[in-house]
Parts: C-alpha cells; sequence; structure tokens
C-alpha cells in the first residue's frame, strides 16, 4: 500500500477527489460570480467583467448625487486615539506661557472660580478640538471665540499639551458622597442615552471626549441645553446632540449636579 | 494501553476547572440581563465577563479536551506509548500560561473586547498575547499527533490507521490550518496595533481573516464528540461500528469542506463580494453531509447492537438499547441536540433566512445549543468512559452520571430554545441589559427569564460533573482493563492509500481555502486606504 | 462509496448498498438546500450587497456624502428613496429613520468609528457597519408603523444604549414633507 501514489493521474481516487472539489468550486463560481450579479433586477453592469468584479468584491467608486450641503460651519477636527502622541516638555513650556491669557477664566492652575470649564489635566485631545472649533467658527462663543481665532494651530497643541499636563485638582464645589444618578451608569437605552461615563471616564472614555469629574453644574447644564436644543453643533455627526435631545430637563440637572459634586479621577500611571 | 495518564488527566482537570469557572460566569451574565436582576451599576463588568467566558470556552476549554482524549486515542488506538511526552507537557504549560496571561488583563477590564477581538476594538496587548500561546501549545499537539502516527505508520507498513487514530489526527490538521487565520489577525494586524507599533487597522480584512478561523474551530471542538460516537459509543452499548470506512470519509469531509465557508460568518458585512458570500454558502450546505453520513451509520450500529441484544419491529428496537448506560444517554441526548442545532443552522447557512436572525441571540443560542449542548455532552461522556483508565478507579455512580447528563440536556434546552426565540423577535445580542419595561421588549421578559433558569440548571449539572469525578478519588483501585476503541462489524483488512492518510485531504483543503479565501484576501490587501484608527478600550479613565 | 474496501461477504454488501443509499440521499437533500438559496436570490432579489465601496471614516463628518446634513431619507428622481445613516459610538444619525411605505428604499451606512450593526426588529433588515467600507442594502416596508433599530454588534461598553428607531409612515405624507425639506428623518 506504500507503494501506492496517491498523487497520481492512475489513483482513481485521486482524480475523482480532486475533480469533484475543482468542479464544485467552478459550478459555485459561475452561479456566484455571473449567474446571480444578472438576476439582480435593479442593477445594470457595464459588462461582464463588471459584474465579475463587482461579485468578486473590487472596490467601485461610488456616483452619488450631490450632498446637502451643510448652512453651518461643522467641525472640521480628524478625531483619533493616537492623535496629539507625546507632547514635548518644549511644547508643555509654549503651552504654560500661552496659558497666562486664559487665567483670567480658567484660573491659574487650569480650575476655574467663574464656572468656565475647569482644564488642569484635561485631555489634550478634548482642549485641542474645542480650540480647532472656536477658530473655524463650528463653535461659537462671544469670549472664547476672539481668543481662539489669534491661535496658531502650534499654540492650540501647545495649549492643550500644557493643560493636560497639569495635576487634576479638585475643584471648589464638591460634596461628595452622591449615589450616581442612572442617566450616568446606566443611561436610558430606549432612548439612545449610552451611560455618560461609557464616553466620559468613569466607565471608558472615547478619544475627543472631555472627563467632566468637578466640572461646574451651570456649565454643564448649559452645554446640554445648548445641544439639546441644536445651538450648539460642533460634535461630530450629532453625536452628543442625539443624547441631549432626549434628556429631559431633570435628568439634564441631575447629571450636572452630579458631575459638579465629583472629585476628579486620579491619572493613571502612564498618560499618552 | 495507557502510559501518559498524569500527562492526560492534567489535559482534563485544567480543561474542566477553567469551565467550571467560565460556566459562572455565563450564568452569571444570564442572570444580570434577565429581568430578575436590576440594571448592574457598570455594564462594562458584563463585557468584561463576556470576553473571559468566550475566550475560556472558546479557545481554552475544547482545546485542552481535545489535546488530552487525542494522547490518550495515540496511545491506546496504536497500542504506543506517547512519543515526545516532554513537548506534550510543555504544549500543556504553555496553554496554562497563556490562559492566565490573556485572563490578568481581561479580569483587570483592560481587554474587553470579547472572545472575537473586533478590532479597530484594541485592548491590552498581554490578552491577544496570552491566545496566541494558547493556540501555540495546541499546535505541539498537532505536531505530535502527526509525528506518533507517522512512527506508528513506518512500523506497521500496510495497516489499517486505526479510526480513532485516524480521525484524531484529521481533527489536529483541521485544527492546525484554522487557526492559521485567527494567527494572521493577531500577529499581523491587532498586536502590532495594541503594542502601540501602528495605530490605524484594516478592521474588514480583520474580519476575514478572523473568518477563516471562525467556522472551522467548531468542527475542532465537535471531532472529539464525533470520534466517541464512532469509536466509543459502539462499544459502550455492546456492539461493533456498522461502516470503518464511512467514519473515515466523515472526517475527510470535515477536514476539506470545514475550512472554505467561513465567510457565511460575513454575509452581512460590505467589504466581502456577494459572488464570494454565494460560494462560501454553497460549501456550507457540503458541510452538512459529514453530519449526515454519521447520523446514519451511528444510527445504524445503535439498531444491530439492539437487534443482537433481541430488539424487534421497525423502532421497537430502540427499546433494546441500554438505556441505563451514561455514553449510551449521554449519545441520544447529544443526537437531539444536534438535530435541533443543525436544523437551526440551516438557517444560519443561507444569506436569506440568515438576514432575519443575524447576530441577534438566536445565534448565541445557537452554538450554545451546537457546542455547549451537543458537544460538550460527549466530553462528559469520554471523561466518564476514559476516567477508571486514568485514575486506576471504578466510577461507582451511575445513577449520578445519568442525573448528570439528564441536567445538562434539560438545562440547555430551556437555555437555548427561549434563546432562539428571542432572538427570531429582532434581540440583539452581547448587551449588558435591557429596558424590559418598554412595550417592544416586553415580549422578551418572560423567555430571557426561562434562559436564566436554564443556566442555573446547567450549574447544577456541572456540580454533579464534579461530584462523580470527586467521588471517583475515594473509591478502591480497580484494574479497568486494557482502554479500547470500538471495531466495525467488517473490520478494514487493507485500505486504499487515500483512505489511510491525510495528505491528499491536506492538499484539497489548502487548496480550496485558495480559492475561496485568496481572492477576497488579496482584494483587501490591495485596497488602499481602508484602515481605520484602533480603538484603544480600558485605556484611559 | 463505489469502492468499499475488500468486502467479503453478503453481508458487508448488504450493508454497502444500504450505506449508498443514504449518502445519494444525503448528497440530494444538500442540493436541494443549496438550490433552495440560489433560487431565493434569484426569485427574491435577497442577495448580498452588489458592490463593495469604501469610505474614510474619520473624515465622514467634513464633507461628501455622509456629511450630517445629507444623513436622512432623500426622494430620488426614479421614485425611490434613499436612506443614509451612520453608525458610532453610541448612536446612529439619524437617530430616528423616517421611511413611506411601498416604496423601494436603499440603505447606504457606515460606521465613523468601530464595527456596528444595524437591525430592524420586524424586518430583513440587518446589516454590518465596518468602519472604511459602506454597507448598501435595499428594502421595502408594506405598513406603516414604528421599528426599533438597535445596534446588534458589540461596539464598546454603551453598546447596549444604542438604539435608534424607524418610523414608516403613508407614502403620500411622506412625499408632501419632501417638499419643503430635502432629507427627512423623525427626530424629536
Amino acid at each position: 500500500m506504500s507503494a501506492e501514489s496517491v498523487f497520481s493521474l492512475r489513483n482513481r481516487w485521486f482524480i475523482t477527489a480532486v475533480g469533484i472539489t475543482a468542479g464544485l468550486f467552478l459550478l459555485t463560481a459561475v452561479v456566484g460570480l455571473i449567474v446571480l450579479p444578472y438576476a439582480q433586477r435593479d442593477v445594470t453592469f457595464t459588462s461582464i467583467w463588471d459584474a465579475i468584479c463587482s461579485a468578486a468584491g473590487v472596490p467601485q467608486v461610488r456616483s452619488s448625487a450631490a450632498p446637502v450641503q451643510p448652512d453651518f460651519k461643522v467641525s472640521t477636527v480628524v478625531v483619533t486615539a493616537s492623535m496629539l502622541g507625546q507632547p514635548s516638555q518644549e511644547s508643555i513650556g509654549r503651552g504654560a506661557t500661552l496659558a497666562q491669557q486664559c487665567a483670567i477664566c480658567h484660573g491659574p492652575v487650569g480650575v476655574s472660580r467663574a464656572d468656565s470649564p475647569n482644564l488642569a489635566g484635561q485631555y489634550a485631545s478634548a482642549i485641542y478640538k474645542q480650540l480647532k472649533d472656536f477658530t473655524s467658527g463650528a463653535r461659537v462663543n462671544a469670549i472664547m471665540t476672539p481668543f481662539a481665532v489669534s491661535l496658531s494651530e502650534q499654540d492650540m497643541v501647545d495649549l492643550s499639551a500644557y493643560y493636560a499636563y497639569l495635576p487634576r485638582l479638585p475643584a471648589y464645589h464638591p460634596e461628595q458622597g452622591k449615589p450616581a444618578p442612572r442617566i450616568v451608569v446606566n443611561g436610558a437605552p430606549m432612548r439612545n442615552i449610552a451611560a455618560c461615563g461609557s464616553c466620559h471616564g468613569a466607565l471608558d472614555n472615547k478619544a475627543g471626549s472631555p472627563w467632566l469629574e468637578g466640572q461646574s453644574a451651570a456649565y454643564i447644564r448649559t452645554q446640554l441645553q445648548a445641544f439639546a436644543s441644536g445651538a450648539r453643533r460642533n460634535d461630530i455627526s450629532q453625536q452628543m446632540r442625539n443624547i441631549a435631545r432626549q434628556m429631559t430637563p431633570e435628568e439634564i440637572d441631575e447629571v450636572a449636579q452630579y458631575y459638579a459634586s465629583q472629585p476628579p479621577q486620579s491619572r493613571r500611571a502612564s498618560s499618552e | 494501553m495507557l502510559n501518559s495518564r498524569r500527562l492526560i488527566l492534567a489535559h482534563f482537570w485544567l480543561a474542566f476547572g477553567v469551565f467550571g469557572l467560565a460556566l459562572l460566569l455565563g450564568a452569571w451574565q444570564m442572570f444580570v440581563r434577565s429581568p430578575l436582576q436590576a440594571w448592574i451599576s457598570n455594564p462594562e463588568w458584563y463585557y468584561r465577563s463576556l470576553t473571559a467566558h468566550g475566550t475560556v470556552m472558546g479557545y481554552v476549554f475544547p482545546t485542552l479536551v481535545a489535546m488530552g482524549f487525542g494522547y490518550a486515542i495515540s496511545e491506546a488506538a496504536l497500542k504506543q506509548a506517547l512519543i515526545g511526552r516532554r513537548w506534550a507537557w510543555a504544549g500543556f504549560w504553555l496553554i496554562a500560561v497563556g490562559a492566565v496571561t490573556a485572563m490578568v488583563p481581561v479580569s483587570m477590564g483592560l481587554a474587553s473586547v470579547l472572545y472575537t477581538f473586533y478590532p479597530p476594538l484594541i485592548g491590552n496587548p498581554f490578552y491577544y498575547i496570552g491566545v496566541v500561546l494558547v493556540v501555540v501549545g495546541s499546535w505541539i499537539w498537532v505536531a505530535l499527533m502527526s509525528i506518533n502516527l507517522h512512527v506508528w505508520k513506518r512500523d506497521h507498513p500496510g495497516e489499517p490507521v486505526p479510526l480513532a487514530m485516524f480521525a484524531n489526527v484529521a481533527g489536529s490538521y483541521l485544527w492546525a490550518w484554522t487557526a492559521v487565520g485567527a494567527a494572521l489577525e493577531l500577529l499581523f494586524q491587532i498586536i502590532p496595533v495594541a503594542l502601540g507599533l501602528r495605530s490605524t487597522i484594516d478592521a474588514g480584512l480583520a474580519r476575514v481573516f478572523f473568518s477563516w478561523t471562525l467556522h472551522a474551530i467548531v468542527y475542532f471542538w465537535l471531532i472529539p464528540t464525533y470520534i466517541a460516537y464512532y469509536t466509543i459509543f459502539p462499544r459502550a452499548i455492546g456492539g461493533k461500528l456498522y461502516s470503518d470506512p464511512m467514519g473515515r470519509l466523515a472526517f475527510i469531509l470535515f477536514l476539506v469542506v470545514s475550512m472554505p465557508i467561513g465567510i457565511h460568518h460575513a454575509f452581512a458585512d460590505p467589504q466581502v463580494g456577494a459572488g464570494f458570500k454565494f460560494i462560501h454558502s454553497a460549501f456550507t450546505a457540503l458541510v452538512a453531509l459529514p453530519t449526515l453520513l454519521t447520523i446514519f451509520t451511528i444510527c445504524a450500529t445503535a439498531e444491530v447492537a439492539a437487534r443482537m441484544r433481541g430488539g424487534r419491529g421497525p423502532f421497537g428496537w430502540i427499546k433494546a438499547l441500554p438505556w441505563s448506560n451514561p455514553i449510551m444517554l449521554a449519545t441520544a441526548l447529544s443526537f437531539v441536540m444536534l438535530g435541533f442545532g443543525g436544523a437551526g443552522g440551516l438557517i444560519n447557512m443561507s444569506y436569506q433566512l440568515n438576514t432575519t436572525i443575524h447576530n441577534t441571540q438566536w445565534i448565541t443560542g445557537h452554538f450554545h445549543l451546537i457546542f455547549g449542548g451537543a458537544i460538550v455532552i460527549m466530553y462528559f461522556a469520554i471523561t466518564y468512559d476514559l476516567w477508571p483508565h486514568l485514575t486506576g478507579r471504578a466510577l461507582t455512580s451511575v445513577r449520578l452520571m445519568r442525573a448528570q447528563l439528564w441536567l445538562w440536556f434539560i438545562g440547555m434546552i430551556v437555555t437555548t430554545f427561549p434563546w432562539h426565540w428571542v432572538g427570531i423577535l429582532g434581540m440583539p445580542r452581547r448587551m449588558a441589559f435591557f429596558d424590559y419595561s418598554s412595550p417592544a421588549l416586553a415580549a422578551d421578559a418572560m423567555s430571557v427569564t426561562m434562559s436564566a433558569f436554564g443556566g442555573f440548571i446547567l450549574v447544577a449539572s456541572s456540580i454533579l460533573f464534579f461530584a462523580v469525578l470527586i467521588q471517583n478519588r475515594r473509591a478502591p483501585q480497580a484494574e479497568p482493563g486494557e482502554y479500547r476503541f470500538a471495531t466495525a462489524i467488517h473490520p478494514p483488512i487493507t485500505l486504499p492509500a487515500v483512505l489511510n492518510g491525510h495528505a491528499l485531504w491536506i492538499a484539497l483543503m489548502v487548496g480550496l481555502t485558495v480559492t475561496n479565501y485568496g481572492f477576497p484576501i488579496m482584494q483587501l490587501l490591495v485596497t488602499p486606504e481602508t484602515s481605520v484608527p484602533a480603538v484603544y478600550v480600558g485605556a484611559e479613565k | 462509496m463505489t469502492s468499499s474496501p475488500h468486502i467479503h461477504d453478503d453481508g458487508a454488501a448488504v450493508a454497502a448498498r444500504a450505506e449508498r443509499r443514504w449518502a445519494t440521499l444525503s448528497i440530494v437533500i444538500i442540493v436541494v438546500i443549496a438550490g433552495v438559496a440560489a433560487f431565493a436570490g434569484i426569485h427574491q432579489a435577497t442577495m448580498p450587497q452588489v458592490r463593495v465601496e469604501t469610505a474614510d471614516p474619520t473624515t465622514l463628518h467634513i464633507g461628501g456624502e455622509f456629511v450630517e446634513t445629507n444623513l436622512g431619507s432623500a426622494a430620488e428622481p426614479d421614485g425611490t428613496v434613499t436612506v443614509r445613516a451612520i453608525g458610532q459610538r453610541y448612536s446612529f444619525t439619524p437617530q430616528c429613520i423616517l421611511v413611506p411605505t411601498d416604496t423601494p428604499i436603499t440603505l447606504r451606512a457606515t460606521s465613523s468609528d468601530v464595527v456596528h450593526g444595524l437591525l430592524i426588529q420586524g424586518t430583513n433588515v440587518n446589516t454590518m457597519l465596518v468602519p472604511g467600507y459602506v454597507s448598501v442594502l435595499t428594502a421595502r416596508f408594506e405598513k406603516p408603523g414604528e421599528h426599533l433599530m438597535p445596534c446588534q454588534e458589540f461596539c464598546s461598553i454603551g453598546h447596549e444604549g444604542m438604539w435608534a428607531r424607524v418610523k414608516v409612515i403613508d407614502k403620500a405624507a411622506f412625499m408632501n414633507m419632501t417638499s419643503n425639506r430635502r432629507r427627512l428623518d423623525c427626530v424629536e
């Protein structure tokens, strides 16, 4: 039996097995790549080659009608998890100098006394995105816009790096120990509200989203209301408007109070 | 002739140890997402548990069972001491270390990406490295099975390879090749990104690579079960296997056609062309063939054995079967679950029907019924059959074993039937909680509650299983005799080379992989700008 | 199994014959199943999407087909309706899709970050959204009503909150609405 060669044209098993396998493949390939594409009612192919390529999965250029363009400024920031990378000491230093003009509202160490956002230890990507949006006009604020338009690209990177570098200090109004409201830990699935913590820290972070612990309640409330009404539209593809417009005024209040009362989470050992 | 008893025992104990832990996680998951429990305060815990459950049940547990059983087959069927026992221990420890390496980041919430990986979600690199170690450990087993068979063939020229070993080696080759898809995905796509060497990944390509592994892995899990059908069941009921070549043909068909069909998992994916989806769908239909052949052969085996025991009538012979025998019971229950599961599988394999249930709870119900039910119940049977030969002590409580098997069967049915049903209602998979107070989901509440109770029954069954094994430690020493596999009614005296070796079938398996996967993979590789930014899970808080 | 090796007696011949019959029957079963799938593909036009298309997920919001003001339902000159949507962690935009009854609908959707899935309960609309690629499928809604549209693929923590809705309204009412808005949705 060892003398019997398996891979031989004289072995009937070999011929049969290979023949059946190849035949099945060819049959299914002809049906899948030629017969079925042509059987589609709403599709026309320029040639048989076009049909085969489509069915085989060769990417094709779409011929789409002109899209409806926004009549307002949308955010043009490309947000990725690896944006901004590791800041240099020099960048942080430049940021520190630039940050002096921000201290009036955002506090000398990035913790505000004036219901402006605390920036100390905030994610660089979150700060950078807002600065870019103020510059482009995707987000509008009477105080911030004039500041932001004067900043260069490098200025925005440096400022983000500096504030991200600062230690996370507790804000002025913590009344800790409140249980987290349901909307924060569970959201409201049927209203398409995911848990706040799944993007804004505590559970997980989504790139470009800020962490919120210790922010002023008034600020959080105003922003949620602005998202809900559509007054603020710089959230990419409505990701925040989708949530805010589903929230009740009571829930908005609850969330704002809760986050304002929380101390910042200590930073993890290695930062990105 | 079982020389490597400690080795085999180690595999089975580790397998069932991790199985017990993962089963508890599974039952907990059923419970927390059911209406019996208020929403958990941290949904991340659910996904963490799900990742651990899937990784252990999918990669660690069945691999260890296949390996331990494989070593036992090699020694008992070939009547030849295992060659390379040190390597076998190395493989075992690689799996143990790999499992721990993977589970540490998972338990810390650093890799809640589920066992199917789902890039561009990227977790802690140690999770993926641990999984790779598990696979590498199992590849040592593949090599050892091949070497042991090769040495035996050299010493026994022209003799038919015992069916158990033929099937065992077919299963090992199947696993070696099917694991390549996920290995390519892990080594060339995911791990470089997890280590921070790259920041983008082609999610579409990764899904195609994973489909290469994801379907055939089911047949790797299945093969020990089929080996038990063919080579333990006939002997256990006091009969003989109806046909030896038919068994070989079934395993050969698994080897050839279970691999190039994985894109049926990607029917709803936008990155694969419709033509290749059809080709894979057609080949998926073909993979039903070895199962249909097996059902015939095993039923015929049972009928012949029953008639020898005095069974009469077209169906009356069924009563004459030795129902008090746990192997008989397990096989029958396994067949029932295989029947229901297979019928469900027919729905998944066609694009048209699949759209109604794709990625719903139906899918989870389906693979729990097939794998957790039909396959795992035979893992219990294999263990019961093999155990006295491993420990040198008899298994004393047949009633306990029967109770355990019945509980497992009932638990599986109670768990998976409602699970299928809510899938048809459109309930999506893998959610930490559901709002059953919504009128649209209220209809699911009852079914999900039933499934949760099914999960508790399964836990109860596993407790009985461990009780049987622990009781065995206290049983008196007993010489179990030689460990034998069933012989065929007409044992083959000589076989054509193709039925006595794997070369042709491996060539066809690789060939079909090239035809069915080659173009889709090459196409995605050359398509520019489809790599997307990685999304890191659990990295920053 | 025509060459069943070394058959020595009548019993073996009987066994081989029974086996051959069963094997033939099995093959017939499988051919019928595959045939039914092909038939359904041809006659009910339920084949997977015809063409593979790509889209850069990081710039969807800046311009092109998936810019936010172009999302939603558009009435096409040929009488069909095109629905464009994106999936992102953790919502679909638009989060309520408005479609007319008795109209061929083409759904074009993609993901801006990870893999999502789009499933409209009570229908056969069920597809994956893989970042980098555009999912296209056709549908037709017979009756007015509301459907839930959950994300059916794990997309990280927050997946359980990703539920959108689909509202099917009378065709005439839908077409009326298109006269003053070019892209429709039912987001309130």
